[in-house]
């Protein structure tokens, strides 16, 4: 993540701040920061979402295209991650500084979208073997703060949402070859089911306590997290991929709890989430906000 | 409408290993069902062989079979830093890169991706494993060949790595275990074979689905599917990684973890045996070698005992040997 210089005495400040449950932005260890989204801002884009959680601020667009699915999956859509680190979030992501946390997050989110029960891919299918609907989920990260897999898989899968695919109707022609025939008319359009698409939640090691958002300094502080990648299917939580980064190690019991912990918040955000995503797109005619975007 | 793009081995002048070029779900059904599924875990190791120090020509190596998995690990002494900005200075850092053998898989499409991504994995497997306060500023590259692969790659290059690291004489915190587990259609399998991990990886767990929705019944019963990657150091109880892909219940995490936390601890037995071995095996050469330098240095002891006793002139002339061809 983004390197910020603390000295020893800030650290120490953050780790007492964490092991009285009073963080230093006033938060209890369970407590998420203020978070901003907004749907469908990109006009260029099938589906957008901007997120800024405090400081950390990402933009997803996801652009859709047709493509042959894979002869092994003839049922299955396709969905293609790509992470790009702007160098406006810090100075060191110039050039390909920020390639390796791209990569990071992109195998992250790939580990936790990968299981057909996270990701209902069939949704994506037009005719199965021939045609099926590919998705490029451009995620960019304008503003590092900390906590950016979370960040990253709020905006995606709230971007997914706000995904509206053009109704296709085929027609079988000559030779068994089909024409496919897409609809122009703007509202004339498919969503994609987001129940159970996976929340990463990052659970932060820092002293004794587990945490979850830590903020950029807190995850300098911290020695280990996990990441857990919560997916919601009949109000069950499942983990769909989860990994330790950061470089150290934790015992089983701990990461146990920290496992238990991510899982709880990750459905506390999943619907959440979901009820804004809701609430939002409930209001239409006069009601219906106006696109803010970065104009805030 | 089966279009296949089959990609050359250039090593192997354009053939190709693979028994089949592509397995369909069917058959990986079929794969299924045919094979016995335990009803009972045992949870041990495969058969292991391991190795240190194979090569000569780098400070640490070491190469290890599991099972028919085979693969070999390098390390390198550390070295100062090339890249100028680098993000964590207060601490060493750790480059894998794991690297296929032309004839290890048959699958040469996703090989680079493959590659990269076990490489990010085992650096994170190893960071906490190796002591990198000792090399600030410097970085220790790692380097895995793979040379044949029947499942457990991951884990089996971190057992190989943590062997090669201690090898190499690069101080760690402890001895690092890894083994894997997974879950399929509510049958657990302890090391799985590269055929059932095919069942997760190139399908994606499409086969999965298949299976539960095989009667188009709405309300799907979630199959769980999913496989862990522990690495543990047992001294102080501690994970180093432990990756999982998949969709699993918590319960069912947890009972993979302690499978995996089993076998690390018998793997942990072995690679403590065959250190010690090599330890022993290390003194012995050192003697050998100590003794040959005593030798030595009695055979020139006695030269310059002779040397004082005959004074230089008459020593070089008792030393020169006739030359044959200038006699004439």
């Amino acid at each position: 993540m983004a390197y910020v210089a603390l000295s020893e005495a800030e650290k120490t400040f953050i780790l007492h701040g964490v092991e009285e449950d009073f963080r230093c932005d006033g938060r209890s260890r369970r407590d998420y920061r203020p978070m901003d989204l907004e749907t469908g801002l990109v006009s260029n884009a099938s589906g957008s979402a901007r997120l800024r959680l405090a400081n950390t601020d990402i933009l997803v667009g996801v652009k859709t295209e047709i493509d042959v699915p894979n002869p092994l999956t003839p049922e299955f859509g396709k969905l293609e991650f790509f992470v790009d680190c702007s160098a406006n979030a810090t100075p060191e992501f110039e050039g390909r500084g920020g390639s390796d946390l791209a990569q990071e997050l992109i195998l992250s989110l790939q580990n936790a979208y990968e299981s057909p029960f996270a990701f209902d891919y069939r949704t994506l299918c037009l005719i199965p073997g021939q045609q099926c609907w590919k998705l490029y989920i451009d995620i960019l990260i304008l503003e590092c703060g900390g906590n950016l897999h979370d960040a990253v898989s709020l905006a995606a899968k709230a971007a997914l949402y706000n995904t509206k695919l053009p109704r296709v109707t085929a027609r079988l022609l000559d030779a068994g070859i089909t024409d496919l025939i897409i609809s122009d008319n703007p509202y004339d359009c498919t969503r994609i089911g987001i129940d159970a698409v996976p929340l990463l939640v990052t659970v932060c090691k820092i002293g004794d306590y587990c945490l979850v958002d830590p903020t950029a300094e807190e995850e300098v502080c911290s020695t280990v997290s996990m990441v857990v990648s919560v997916s919601m299917r009949n109000n069950e939580a499942y983990l769909s991929g989860t990994h330790m980064t950061g470089g150290g190690s934790m015992h089983r019991d701990t990461m146990l709890n920290s496992i238990q912990l991510g899982l709880s918040m990750g459905e506390q955000l999943n619907s959440l989430l979901l009820k804004m995503l809701k609430s939002e797109e409930e209001r239409v005619g006069p009601k219906r906000p106006n696109t803010v975007g970065f104009l805030k | 409408m089966l279009r296949i793009t089959q990609t050359k081995n250039t090593l192997l002048d354009g053939a190709t290993i693979a028994d089949q070029l592509y397995t369909t779900p069917k058959d990986c059904e079929d794969f299924f069902e045919s094979i016995e599924k335990p009803t009972q875990v045992v949870v041990a190791p495969r058969s292991t062989f391991i190795r240190a120090g194979v090569l000569t020509t780098v400070r640490g190596s070491a190469y290890m079979e599991y099972g028919n998995t085979k693969l070999m690990a390098i390390v390198a002494p550390p070295r100062e830093l090339v890249r100028s900005s680098v993000r964590r200075v207060n601490m060493g850092v750790i480059n894998c890169y794991v690297n296929f053998a032309a004839f290890a898989t048959g699958d040469l499409e996703s090989v680079p991706e493959r590659e990269k991504h076990l490489g990010s994995m085992l650096t994170k497997a190893l960071e906490p494993l190796v002591c990198r306060n000792e090399f600030l500023n410097f970085q220790l590259d790692i380097r895995v060949l793979i040379m044949d692969d029947d499942g457990c790659l991951l884990s089996t290059a971190i057992n190989c790595c943590g062997v090669a690291l201690i090898e190499c004489g690069i101080s760690t915190y402890d001895l690092i275990t890894a083994s894997t587990a997974c879950i399929y259609r509510g049958c657990p399998f302890v090391n799985p074979s590269a055929k059932i991990e095919e069942l997760f990886w190139q399908h994606r767990g499409g086969n999965a689905l298949l299976g539960s929705s095989g009667s188009t019944n709405k309300d799907e019963s979630v199959q769980e599917h999913g496989l862990l990657i522990n690495a543990s150091m047992d001294n102080f109880e501690q994970l180093a990684q432990c990756q999982q892909c998949g969709y699993l219940k918590p319960e069912t995490y947890v009972r993979l973890l302690d499978y995996t936390l089993e076998i690390n601890k018998s793997l942990r037995q072995l690679i403590r045996r065959v250190l010690s071995e090599r330890v022993k095996e290390q003194h012995i050469l050192d003697m050998r070698e100590r003794e040959e330098e005593r030798l030595e240095d009695e055979r020139l002891a006695i030269i310059i005992e002779r040397l004082k006793q005959q004074g230089l002139h008459e020593f070089i002339q008792s030393n020169i040997k006739e030359d044959p061809y200038a006699k004439k």
